[in-house]
């Protein structure tokens, strides 16, 4: 077996073992560095006897029992265990070759998204215990150096370990708050996912891996609207990919994709979240948000016009349920279609500019309305605003472009 | 586990002495609070204005006193419950219930030896 075969047994098992173990022992340290051992020993046993038919289970069964030596080592190490890790250790057999690794996933999503972890840590920790993304890959998708997000993870991880964040999935009463941080942490990490039109940059790795976590997240909680709209958006999104740039690399907008481009089945699957997310909460805001991509993935041609009163009249939904800048920005694309320009750029200057400063789509959307509106010096100041965010180069061409086209 | 919830307040509220109005009020829904927390709670007690405090600093070594409270902020640390809880999430549902003003804040921490 190849390194970069093993390589890939490893990371689709870690999730499901790091998990299991996390729950088991309540230690995510315990948990990742146990799985980190496994995986040591398997490289060295598996190049000498071939990899074990199941090696999954193997791995589980080799972490597990690297985690309760480590705890044993403790115990004599320190008199003083605490009674946990005595209970930890005692409490079950270990693992023999028919136990199944239990899917404690969702237990451990709700521990790494807990409203008491820092919001900039939750996506990451997400993806490093979760889909087991090294720290370097993380890293490089939110743009920061490896050292700052290691330390990042490792205060997470502190504050969970320190404050008693509980590894039980939530009480019922708790159930919106949280579940509406593990949505927003999803939120996050795909957004930087898909920030990325060609796919080819720094995110381009887990794009993938939001697919997966969505997947699971609804089938393990198939009565929640928000979960099954949230893979049905990043399915919508995704399905678009391969039309969001042109063959000199250039990102192209929503409204000039080829439709013949999108993936189909990706779409295909999509619905069937959607579907399933309408039957229950129809109103609900990331339903809504599912049902605009739903309604510009219908477009079958470029021939057909794009869908712009009905994308607006959603939005107008949207609003009702979320009033926020984004949505307004968002919904004032729509309105420059329906009612024109003029309508739009004063929706848009009504905004707040201070929280949307940082905000590269808000500087892109109004440079845009701008122009249109012939107001060409303001235009170029807010082309270069955008310019002096834009991370991406198929972003970053396009921009160039729309601003050299005003200049000519 | 072991928790301590620090009520922060901006207490010119409840005036000098305690005994405006609000005071009163606020004064009767912690008591009706702890009953209602029985054996979770293990001690807690409103403090007497920050006016009242006293800060010993120590800077390289060397002690100074001050009067008034360690950090000036318009809230003030105005009271504390010591409570058990089995975890955060159950010292956070404990928490939410602390009687508090229209504004305000309660810290959670743990405690370093685990009760």
């Amino acid at each position: 077996m190849t390194s970069a075969a093993l390589g890939l047994v490893f990371r689709e098992a870690s999730g499901r073992i790091v998990a299991a173990l996390a729950s088991r022992f309540r230690d995510l340290d315990l948990a990742e560095d146990s799985f980190a051992d496994a995986c040591a020993r398997a490289l060295e046993a598996w190049s000498r006897e071939g990899p074990p038919r199941d090696a999954a289970a193997w791995l589980y069964r080799t972490a597990y029992r690297c985690a309760v030596d480590t705890l044993r080592r403790r115990r004599t190490e320190h008199r003083f265990a605490p009674e946990l890790q005595r209970n930890a250790i005692e409490e079950q057999p270990l693992p023999d070759e028919w136990t199944p690794i239990p899917d404690e996933r969702l237990r451990l999503i709700f521990v790494c998204c807990h409203p008491a972890v820092a919001l900039d840590a939750r996506a990451a920790l997400t993806l490093r215990l979760v889909c087991g993304l090294a720290t370097r890959e993380i890293a490089r998708a939110f743009l920061l150096a490896e050292p700052t997000l290691a330390q990042r993870l490792i205060r997470a991880k502190r504050k969970i370990a320190e404050a008693g964040v509980s590894f039980e999935v939530p009480e019922p009463e708790a159930w919106p708050e949280r579940l509406d941080a593990v949505l927003s942490t999803i939120e996050i990490a795909y957004g930087r996912a898909h920030e990325d039109a060609a796919g080819s940059g720094p995110h381009f790795n887990y794009a993938a891996e939001m697919l997966e976590i969505t997947r699971v997240l609804a089938e393990l909680l198939p009565h929640e609207a928000e979960t099954a709209a949230m893979a049905a958006i990043v399915r919508f999104a995704e399905a678009r990919r391969p039309a969001r740039v042109d063959a000199h690399g250039i990102m192209i907008p929503l409204a000039d994709q080829d439709p013949a481009a999108w993936v189909e089945p990706l779409i295909a699957d999509a619905r069937r979240y959607l579907d399933r997310a309408v039957s229950l909460r129809p109103r609900a805001p990331r339903v809504l948000q599912a049902s605009i991509h739903a309604a510009w993935c219908a477009r079958r041609t470029l021939a057909e016009p794009p869908p712009w009163s009905e994308i607006l009249a959603l939005y107008d939904e949207l609003l009702r349920v979320r009033d926020d800048s984004i949505v307004r920005l968002n919904r004032a694309v729509a309105l420059a279609e329906v009612r024109g320009v003029d309508a739009a750029l004063a929706e848009i200057e009504s905004l707040a500019p201070r929280p949307l400063d940082d905000f590269l789509p808000y500087h892109a959307v109004r440079a845009d309305l701008l122009c249109r509106a012939g107001r060409c010096d303001e235009a170029l100041v807010a082309y270069d605003a955008a310019l002096a965010l834009v991370a991406t180069s198929a972003e970053r061409l396009w921009l160039e472009r729309q601003r050299a086209a005003l200049t000519e | 586990m072991q928790y301590m919830l620090l009520i922060y307040e901006d207490e010119r509220i409840y005036g000098p002495d305690r005994e405006s109005p609000a005071a009163r009020e606020r004064r009767a829904q912690h008591i009706a609070y702890s009953r209602e927390l029985g054996a979770t709670r293990l001690a807690g007690s409103g403090l007497k204005d920050s006016t009242a405090a006293t800060t010993i600093r120590t800077a390289a070594g060397k002690q100074t006193l001050h009067d008034g409270p360690f950090a000036e902020s318009r809230e003030q640390l105005g009271g504390y419950y010591l409570i058990e809880a089995p975890d955060l999430d159950a010292a956070i549902a404990v928490a939410k219930k602390v009687p508090l003003s229209q504004n305000g804040a309660v810290e959670i921490r743990p405690l370093l030896v685990p009760g």
